[in-house]
């Protein structure tokens, strides 16, 4: 249904009738979709539309009422959010969820936990040096990338939203996954942050060689930046494709114009 | 088990299980708004009893630095008449309410008003509570003092009646206490279920920011809610030790423990809870077996985790949704 | 020095005790947990060196093994604690906040109401006779807690410095975000709650020899607030909160002793000023005074390690 050259990537996350529901209510009703490697992934729809609640399902932070993800033939669904971590998804929050209390580079040194192995008594008696400054290194490298090794030693509760955001990549980025989960990268940045904002992820998913899904309110920018795009209203599915046809398909013009 | 046996069991719980249930309704209405569990609430029960006792007696024989000052030196005006005991009751019970009141003030508002972690709360009612006990310990001394039998006025001590040709006993004072808490359960049910008050109340304790928003005087709801909770324990505290005598100054230890067990049994915050965990327990605990009475005080704790493996909410309490 | 030693050596063995204890619910609570089950394992400790101490049954391998018999309690206190702690905390880890410190109280009662009635723990009279460690008298015990307490100490500056005690502070913070970076949070909790319980169930069973006796009073309600009040007044976010809670807390009723019969009453009133006034707590407060130290940058990576991202290149626009 789309462009010819995405259809030459493999498919490396498979959704197959996702669905949850919170009491009545169905959040996300029957969602199925394909994501292929490398390739950018908007994820829109009206506010309450179950994209938070499709991300929550797809790393194991809600379990599903029915149906199924797969990541490269392996199943994602009923595994604890620890291991789709190792699996290779790894995500960011609407709400960010950093630990708020902890210093940017504490935050980023936590997430290569499943990439390491020291355990207690290692760690007790500094047996692993190598692996430490190994773990050191690569936060401040991480931190780098995201432009805030100079305030490596601030709390994390102490930056500005923008920065947060980045500083929430920077630690998904730090469990070495191969599909980073953003969800609403933007919101809170403003208009030049935005900017700078697609050029990253691009930048991000190049250099990490990712499969990237973003959760975006913000139009120009899904447009601009994504591969396809799926839009979910009412926890359906109701169009996936290029963003050009998808903002072009009626039930997308009516889903948006319709909630207001 | 026979049914006499089954009768007597019943009737023991329902009396020992409203009074759980009125001292817990206490723990419950402060957490329900303050989100914190008050320590001193079983210090509160004790300070109940011990002014109930001083109305109805005037005196304290044993020890202390209270000993040998008579309040009534022509013997008690109170005891032997239950109107007078009734009066003795509600009036420890009010004083207990405005000893809570200054519990709240001296030792909870600084803390809130600093933005203090909530578990620190803990500590100062820990404080509060040590505070409390060794105050009447140095006042009384630490004996045992039991209400004169006469308390109630000119009652038989207990009903009896067969069920078969077993004997069913009833002490008054059992009836006294069931009557007196349901009456209280009655009451407090209206006031927060029908009235303009326990509106409001439930208003702060769903969210204490949105009920000032509404023009609700939070600070003036925590001071109601406090005095509810001491009158509340504070009467617990007298009907118990009318039972049981008034057992020293750690007296309230025990049910202020008990207490915890019931509130989260019926789930933290929820009032219908407190009552329904209060008859478990008090139930629960009338019907073990005589030979094996001592671990009757363990009945309440293993109801307490199991409940938490099994139902961590409580029996009645709202499961919360965590937002992502 | 031996007129200090005889007067206040007994003090100073209580309050290292207390800083111990006091570090036993830090753990746990390093992790973000709030488990007030200290005193239960502390008490279980203490019966376990006692009954091994006392009881007929033992009286052969005493007999055997001399002083090393003590240690031999130690070990066996520290096993079955932490077996105690995995079986207790892996459903009770479940709960959080106040729920779980609930759950815990309860623990700690129907331990104390089984010793109160079992024959092999006394009941209600508890185990008399307990005999002196290596011989040790009252202060002299300072040589078995004071090692044990540097120790901790340096464990648990290690432990806070290394991979596990991040995931610590990682579940402290936000057990769901924890999670999601892929820290598994039931197997660091557990491992919190036992590190605690290992550590009381040890100090109980040094204190059974020092107490001389053990009955059911040693691990109570009032020993679980009291241990969350040494954590909380001394300052829970660091290693030292505990032990500076701990010796201080223990040492107020003695420095009180002068007021008498008010002593206990002032005791409270102390807990309620702290608690007010010391919000961060002791070692929370200094901390205020004292400068981070600047974070230093490792050296750059010899060529041969772990192939790092390649730096960033601001303002690069792709396609």
């Amino acid at each position: 249904m789309t462009a010819t050259t995405d259809s030459v990537r493999p498919t490396v996350l498979e959704a197959r009738d996702m669905t949850r529901r919170f009491g009545g209510l169905v959040a996300v009703n029957k969602v199925s979709f394909d994501v292929r490697e490398g390739e950018i992934f908007g994820l829109i729809g009206p506010n309450g539309a179950g994209k938070t609640t499709l991300f929550n399902l797809m790393t194991g932070l809600t379990p599903p009422s029915s149906g199924t993800l797969t990541y490269k033939g392996q199943t994602v669904t009923g595994l604890a959010p620890h291991r789709v971590a190792a699996l290779g998804l790894s995500r960011t929050f609407q709400n960010i969820r950093l630990f708020r209390g902890l210093s940017a580079l504490e935050n980023v040194k936590i997430s290569q936990h499943i990439r390491t192995r020291a355990g207690l008594w290692q760690g007790v008696f500094g047996t692993a040096r190598a692996e430490e400054l190994g773990v050191e290194r690569r936060a401040w490298e991480l931190l780098d990338l995201v432009g805030l090794s100079d305030r490596a030693g601030e709390l994390a509760a102490n930056f500005s939203y923008g920065d947060q955001r980045r500083l929430e990549i920077a630690r998904a980025l730090a469990t070495e996954p191969r599909v980073l989960l953003l969800d609403e990268p933007a919101a809170g940045m403003n208009t030049s942050e935005k900017g700078q904002l697609t050029s990253f992820i691009r930048e991000v998913r190049d250099r990490f060689d990712l499969t990237v899904l973003l959760i975006e309110h913000h139009v120009p920018l899904v447009m601009g930046l994504c591969d396809r795009v799926a839009v979910l209203n009412f926890g359906e599915l109701i169009a996936i494709g290029d963003p050009a046809s998808v903002q072009r398909d009626p039930k997308v013009i009516e889903a948006y114009l319709g909630g207001e | 088990m026979e049914l006499s046996q089954f009768v007597q069991n019943l009737m023991n719980g329902l009396a020992i299980g409203s009074v759980y249930a009125i001292f817990a309704l206490g723990y419950t209405l402060v957490f329900s708004i303050l989100g914190i569990i008050n320590f001193a609430h079983g210090a509160v029960f004790t300070l109940g009893a011990y002014f109930t006792y001083t109305l109805v007696v005037g005196q304290f024989e044993n020890n202390g630095l209270l000993k040998g000052i008579n309040l009534f030196p022509n013997g008690s005006p109170f005891a032997g008449h239950a109107l007078t005991f009734g009066l003795a009751t509600l009036i420890g019970a009010v004083v207990a309410g405005l000893v809570a009141v200054l519990i709240e003030r001296l030792a909870f508002k600084p803390m809130r008003a600093r933005g203090a972690d909530t578990l620190m709360a803990l500590v100062s009612s820990l404080g509060v509570s040590l505070v409390v006990i060794n105050l009447i310990q140095l006042m009384v001394g630490a004996e045992i003092y039991n209400f004169p039998s006469n308390a109630y006025g000119d009652v038989p001590p207990a009903l009896s009646f067969h069920i078969g040709d077993k004997t069913v006993i009833i002490r008054t004072v059992q009836i006294i206490i069931f009557a007196v808490s349901m009456v209280m359960l009655a009451i407090l049910g209206y006031v927060i279920g029908r009235t303009r008050v326990g509106k409001a109340l439930r208003a702060v304790a769903e969210n204490p920011g949105t009920a000032s928003l509404l023009g609700i005087s939070v600070d003036r709801f925590i001071l109601i809610t406090f005095f509810l909770s001491g009158f509340l324990g504070g009467l617990a505290g007298t009907l118990v030790g009318t039972a049981f005598g008034v057992a020293g100054p750690y007296f309230g230890v025990t049910y202020g423990l008990k207490g915890l067990a019931v509130i989260v049994l019926g789930g933290l915050g929820s009032i219908p809870g407190a009552v329904l965990g209060g008859l478990v327990i008090g139930l629960a605990e009338a019907f073990v077996p005589a030979d094996y009475s001592a671990y009757k005080d363990v009945v309440a704790f293993a109801l307490l985790f199991v409940i938490l493996l099994v139902r961590p909410q409580g029996l009645l309490g709202k499961s919360a949704i965590q937002k992502v | 020095m031996n007129d200090f030693l005889s007067t206040y050596g007994h003090l100073l063995v209580t309050m290292v005790q207390a800083g111990l204890l006091g570090l036993s619910l830090y753990f746990p609570l390093r992790a973000g947990q709030l488990s007030l089950a200290s005193p239960g394992f502390y008490a279980l400790g203490g019966y376990i060196a006692a009954i091994m101490l006392t009881n007929p049954a033992f009286s052969g391998l005493r007999d055997s093994l001399g002083g090393g018999i003590f240690v031999l309690t130690w070990l066996v206190a520290a096993i079955l604690s932490g077996v105690l702690g995995v079986v207790v905390g892996v459903p009770a880890l479940r709960l959080r906040g106040i729920y779980l410190a609930l759950a815990t109280i309860a623990f700690v009662e129907i331990l104390r109401v089984l010793a109160l009635n079992m024959t092999i723990t006394g009941g209600a009279i508890g185990i008399f006779g307990i005999p002196q460690a290596f011989g040790l008298v009252d202060w002299q015990y300072i040589w078995l807690f004071g090692p044990l307490l540097i120790l901790t100490l340096l464990f648990a500056w290690q432990l806070e410095r290394s991979r596990v005690g991040r995931a610590f502070d990682a579940i402290r913070e936000d057990e769901l975000a924890a999670d999601a970076m892929g820290v598994p949070p039931t197997k660091y909790k557990v491992m919190a709650f036992v590190i605690g319980a290992v550590l009381a169930g040890v100090v109980g069973a040094m204190s059974a020899p020092f107490l001389n006796t053990w009955n059911a009073k040693q691990g109570t309600f009032d020993a679980s607030i009291a241990t969350l009040a040494f954590v909380l007044i001394g300052g829970s976010r660091n290693m030292w909160g505990p032990v500076v809670g701990g010796a201080l807390l223990t040492a107020v009723p003695e420095v009180l002793r002068f007021l008498a019969d008010w002593r206990l009453v002032i005791n409270g009133l102390v807990l309620v000023v702290a608690s007010l006034y010391l919000p961060q707590g002791i070692v929370g407060a200094l901390k205020k005074l004292v400068r981070p130290r600047p974070l230093r940058r490792p050296p750059t990576p010899p060529p041969a390690s772990s192939p790092p991202p390649p730096p960033r290149q601001p303002n690069e626009v792709n396609s």
